[in-house]
């Protein structure tokens, strides 16, 4: 069986570089049935993956041990739902889950475009393969999933602990489909490029996959966070941890494309940054699984470390490579007439927010790869943390949040004095009402001041914005408020579904900020019956009460929770041991409210004193960032939602509108 | 729009700290050996073997009075550079904090001379009749409002 796993993703590979060889030559000699042999092998290769694939998920439920990577990271005891997980726990596994997801969006396009943009599509087939091919290479010659182990492990040495954690179905999946579906985008960039068909055309088809990969993008590194958050029982919930940023990285620029190229729709300009942001974000994914795969920065999530790098240093050294050279080439076709008429317009206020979010962007990217940098230069390992990227990013951050007030409001064009007044009296009253609440509340003047009271500023001219919408169809259209605010909706998606993401960011913005600059944390020591304070709380040591079982043992404090004379709530901070490998893990214990989340760390136990220690944290408004994370969602899903003209043309046969095209 | 950026960049840095150094501080500065990548202080190894005789060093040492500086110049003394966890603003290492704002600052200071130059010729342009047909501003009105709409 091993065999036939390795044949198949053997032949993967095989039919992968044969798609990318069919579709260019099909396209350069205009052969229309090399083109069509070429997607055939591209869904073979579907097909073929996705038979490794079943393979694979069938060792590691029947505990075939002697595969080496079934044997590495599951065991008889690994409850089921993480030994589907350990598909892509593991290296060799996680290379060969991307190749299917990605083989599955290729399939997805393919078939989408069957009758739609024929120019492009022989580039994007070769585009994707190339992709595929690069990592069926991998799978193939490097990290093989189906080696056998000389002698059948009769037990295997299991998931690492910190994995096993429900987390891990959710956030590794969603960051792939964010990473993986950037491809395509970028595959209809090059098409774009290397047909000379530069309009909206591939900016239209690719509108809904690049909201895709930036909404998984948002989820996987929200996810993340709540699983740091929870898991890994230090209080925080971002480390800016390497892998952390290359899972950010990509998300800043993407954001950015998704703002920019409402430009190039709306006034036909920045073709050329529009094209750089789309080569940008599937770089920076690119490099994301580098950093996450080769160990040159040494990282948390560095589970397994390898020789990849250099292959994967190379690949993205072909990528940047040829889209450059691309660019470079067309520059010509790719100048637009657009211009700026003034720095007070819609324009520009869209040209700093992107000049902010790529700037965040490389300032990531400057801080995870300036150790390697210091290393080649001076020869001294230095480390950039946690300090240098909350000190670089605030106070970008904090001006992007303030833009995002700006943005969607100022004029097209160039803003006279009235519109500016018409536009901006309502945010800036809005803006002022909460610093003055916030001075009364007696806030401290910093960071976090500054992002709330610019977060009462962006709501201010979101609010506007929908009771401006609602109002006016309410005069003309007589409709009542509630359907009048559904209809404005409905007829705008992309508009108001974006403001809705803006409140969403705003929430995460405030959080974030309460949460790092007014965090509680208590350390003590404690004897039964003994109690401490943390905030507003008092914690009282009431036990330990410890439990076993084949997998793992666990020791958990038993807390009981007051304010004042009440008790509110016991909690159980725990420890557990796992048995293989044996390694201990925190359970954090949390109570979370709108206003605060008490969080209760159970540090260390001594059987011989029964002393514990507890470490308490009172992290406010922390909930906040994961209900934006919800609003974001219902905010995308609003976006990408088809009008009405989109579902009628759908509904029409393909084959007409490509007569009515050709008309 | 940079200046208001620039305004807003000085006051989110926030006051800095005049105050002696607190515990919590010296221990954020300092990354924990043990290969957790975190902070000493936000490292909650067990008995943490890295972690733990820093924190009992830093408390030993302020309570000796002695000041983060001096505490941070030892504990790079003993572990290298890469125990500090951010750079030092010092040679080299400068240029992790200048770059990024560098970066940005001259990229928007790109923007700004491209749009300005763009503005100026448009002004150099030969106006139109002043007033305009009020039909026509008011087209032009209605258009510019709708470049908002979706399906524009």
């Amino acid at each position: 069986m091993h065999d036939l796993g390795r044949l198949a993703v053997c032949l993967a590979l095989v039919c992968a570089v044969f798609a990318v060889l069919a579709s260019a030559v099909g396209a350069l000699r205009r052969r229309g049935e090399l083109v069509r042999a070429g997607e055939h092998a591209a869904y073979a290769t579907f097909g073929l993956v996705v038979f490794a694939v079943a393979l694979l998920l069938r060792a590691l439920l029947a505990h075939d041990f002697s595969l080496a990577y079934v044997a590495s990271y599951t065991s008889t005891t690994l409850p089921t739902q993480y030994t589907i997980a350990a598909l892509w726990g593991g290296q060799q596994g996680s290379l060969l889950f991307w190749s299917f997801i990605l083989l599955l969006f290729s399939t997805v396009v393919l078939v989408q475009n069957r009758e739609r943009n024929r120019d492009l599509m022989p580039w994007v087939t070769a585009t994707l393969m190339v992709v595929s091919a690069f990592f069926l290479g991998l799978v193939t010659f490097i990290t093989d999933p189906f080696e056998r182990l000389p002698r059948p492990a009769l037990e295997g040495s299991d998931l690492n602990p910190l994995l096993q954690n429900y987390w891990m179905m959710i956030h590794p999946p969603s960051l792939y489909l964010g990473y993986v579906s950037a491809s395509v985008p970028f595959a209809f960039g090059i098409a774009a490029l290397a047909t000379g068909k530069l309009g909206d055309q591939w900016i239209r088809t690719t509108r809904r996959w690049a909201l895709f990969s930036w909404f998984f993008l948002t989820l996987g590194n929200l996810f993340g966070a709540m699983w740091a958050y929870e898991v890994l029982g230090w209080g925080g919930y971002w480390a800016w941890d390497p892998v952390e940023n290359a899972a950010f990285m990509p998300w800043l620029v993407s954001t950015a494309y998704l703002h920019s190229v409402m430009i190039q729709e709306k006034k036909d300009m920045l073709r050329v940054w529009n094209m750089v942001l789309v080569l940008l974000t599937f770089s920076l994914t690119i490099f994301g699984t580098f950093l996450t795969r080769s160990g040159v920065i040494s990282s948390v999530h560095s589970f397994t470390q390898s020789g990849l790098g250099p292959f994967f240093i190379g690949f993205l050294l072909l990528i940047l490579l040829v889209s450059g050279g691309l660019i470079v080439y067309r520059l010509p076709e790719l100048r637009t007439s657009g211009t700026i008429e003034s720095f007070l317009s819609r324009e520009s206020a869209f040209l700093f927010n992107n000049l902010l979010l790529v700037g965040i962007a490389f300032a990531v990217f400057w801080g995870t790869v300036f150790p390697v940098l210091s290393e080649w230069v001076r020869g001294v390992k230095i480390t950039v943390g946690p300090p240098f990227f909350n000190r670089v990013n605030a106070p970008l951050g904090i001006a992007l949040l303030f833009l995002m007030g700006v943005g969607p409001v100022i004029a097209w064009r160039r803003a006279s004095p009235k519109n500016l007044w018409r536009a901006f009296a309502g945010p800036v009253l809005s803006g002022l009402v909460g610093t003055v609440l916030l001075l009364l509340l007696g806030v401290p003047l910093g960071g976090a001041f500054l992002t709330f009271a610019c977060g009462c500023f962006v709501m201010g001219t979101i609010v506007q914005e929908f009771w401006r919408g609602m109002r006016a169809r309410q005069a003309m259209l007589k409709e009542r408020a509630p359907v009048a605010l559904a209809r404005v909706i409905g007829k705008n998606r992309r508009r108001y579904g974006g403001y809705i993401i803006h409140v969403g960011i705003v929430a995460i913005f405030v959080g974030i900020a309460a949460s790092s600059a007014f965090q509680v944390e208590v350390r003590e020591t404690l004897e039964a019956g003994e109690e401490m304070t943390a905030g507003r709380y008092r914690l009282v040591y009431e036990r330990v009460e410890s439990a076993e079982d084949g997998h793992m043992h666990s020791l958990a404090a038993v807390m009981s929770v007051w304010i004042g004379d009440e008790r509110i709530a016991v909690m159980h901070p725990e420890k557990r041991f796992y048995k293989k490998p044996e390694q201990p893990t925190t359970e954090v214990a949390k109570r979370t409210t709108l206003r605060e989340d008490l969080y209760l760390v159970l540090g260390s136990f001594d059987p011989q004193t029964r002393l514990v220690t507890i470490l308490a944290y009172v992290n406010p408004l922390v909930v906040w960032i994961w209900i934006g994370g919800l609003i974001m969602t219902i905010g995308t899903v609003v976006a990408a939602w088809p009008t009405l003209v989109e579902r009628r043309v759908a509904a029409i046969d393909p084959a007409v509108v490509r007569g009515a095209e050709h008309a | 729009m940079i200046r208001v950026a620039l305004l807003l960049a000085v006051l989110a840095a926030g006051p800095v700290a005049a105050a002696p150094a607190t515990q919590q501080e010296v221990e954020e500065s300092l990354t924990c050996q043990c290969g957790c990548g975190l902070t000493v202080h936000s490292c909650n190894h067990i008995q943490c073997s890295s972690a733990e005789p820093i924190k009992d060093e830093i408390r030993r040492r302020l309570t000796a009075g002695e000041d983060k500086e001096t505490i941070l110049a030892y504990f790079s003394g003993k572990y290298g550079e890469k125990v500090l966890s951010s750079p030092t603003m010092r040679g080299f290492n400068w240029f992790a904090w200048v770059t990024p704002f560098a970066v940005v600052l001259a990229a928007g200071v790109a923007i700004v001379v491209v749009v300005r130059r763009r503005v100026q010729v448009r002004d150099d342009a030969p106006a139109p009749p002043p007033g305009g047909d009020p039909a026509l501003r008011e087209r032009l009105e209605r258009e510019l409002a709708d470049l908002d709409r979706d399906d524009a």
